[in-house]
């Protein structure tokens, strides 16, 4: 039998081909800004720069490990050999067009990344991974296309504001104030990390995009932008789901076959 | 928030609250706890005449008025309608309703 070939997701309209952009693990996502990997940690407020990582178990080549055919057939991650925490960052996601979404933010990471741990809710979508993987994650996350200064948020806590009007600058609401705007340069600037504890210094994530490139680039279905119910195969996609689990919970037997 | 204005007898408006997104004053959980929030939004407004903090990124006004008739009603609603004009530059969108508690409930009738 051939080895399965991944199709990704279904649909032909602009929503579903970025969702199979984003997360096909072969396509390199556009690089819009750099973020120094300090400034990184910096906001994510795990550890200062240049302090070592603190570990939770010796590291695994010291052979205290039982003897495991599982963990023979698995590879560590770079921060499991070290035996790092396992820490977080977390997004947040306006639905005004940002370029990704939660659920498309989990599928990318599994599909792209080995030994993350990832919730998604509606509101927010947290990555925990060692420490180690988590920084060079976090980085390629705020630097590449996925993320854009004004309508994605990272936030630890008091995620509120997914769903907010933009505000006069077009940027998410924030009830920590994480973020503002630098009217001079016309940029987002970072003021407190992701739990709101302030920044020594301020970090700029650069200029955030026109709303028109937005609405190419995004993943949202949206009735004032493309509606799902225009995209057929999306649509009848999450409808046979919705068939199969219903009947599968209801009348079992009539499974046969669909 | 409440902000009552001014009670003249036959002036109309009895109350109104302003809502919104909440601006805490300090952070409320997480490793930040208590810290200054230091909101920009979390301004000082002057309604007739006395100061009030805004807790809130107000978005929402909720104005209640004292009328006696549809006619009166439907004159205070235009005065309501030409300030919102003059100053909401956006747009908005203006509801006429029941929007509080106006009849006592059997909770009432049992805690007298």
């Amino acid at each position: 039998m051939a080895a399965y070939k991944r199709q990704f997701y279904p649909g032909t309209t602009t929503p579903a081909k970025n969702r199979r952009r984003y997360m096909d693990p072969k396509v390199k996502l556009k690089k819009l800004r750099d973020v120094s990997m300090d400034d990184v940690v910096r906001i994510m407020g795990h550890r200062n720069p240049g302090e070592d990582y603190k570990s939770i178990h010796p590291p695994i080549e010291e052979g205290k490990e039982p003897d495991c055919p599982i963990r023979k057939l698995v590879a560590p991650i770079e921060g499991a050999k070290h035996g790092d925490r396992v820490r977080y960052i977390q997004f947040t996601d306006s639905v005004y067009f940002a370029p990704i979404s939660p659920y498309q933010r989990a599928w990318m990471y599994l599909s792209r990344y080995r030994g993350v741990d990832t919730g998604t809710l509606s509101g927010r979508q947290i990555i925990e991974v060692r420490e180690r993987d988590l920084e060079v994650m976090a980085k390629e996350m705020i630097d590449n296309e996925t993320f854009d200064p004004a309508l994605t948020g990272i936030r630890g806590a008091t995620v509120h504001g997914h769903a907010c009007r933009l505000d006069e600058h077009g940027l998410m609401f924030d009830g920590w104030q994480r973020y503002v705007w630098d009217d001079q340069k016309k940029e987002v600037v970072y003021v407190k990390d992701q739990v709101a504890i302030p920044l020594d210094r301020r970090i700029s994530v650069g200029k955030p995009a026109a709303m028109s490139d937005l609405k190419k680039r995004t993943t949202i279905f949206r009735a004032d932008g493309v509606d799902m119910r225009d995209d057929k195969e999306v649509t009848m996609y999450g409808l046979r789901i919705h068939k199969l689990r219903t009947l599968g919970g209801y009348q079992p037997w009539k499974v046969k076959g669909e | 928030m409440t902000s009552k204005s001014a009670p003249a007898a036959d002036y109309a408006i009895r109350q109104i609250n302003m809502t919104g997104e909440s601006l805490p004053k300090t952070i409320n959980n997480g490793p930040g706890k208590g810290l200054p929030n230091n909101h920009s939004e979390r301004k000082v407004i002057h309604v007739g005449g006395k100061e009030v903090e805004l807790r809130y990124l107000v978005g929402g006004f909720y104005i209640e008025l004292d009328v006696d008739d549809e006619a009166m009603l439907d004159e205070r609603l235009e005065e309501i309608k030409a300030a919102c004009n003059a100053t909401i530059e956006h747009g908005y969108t203006l509801q006429v309703g029941r929007y509080s508690k106006y009849k006592p409930t059997l909770h009432d009738y049992r805690s007298e």
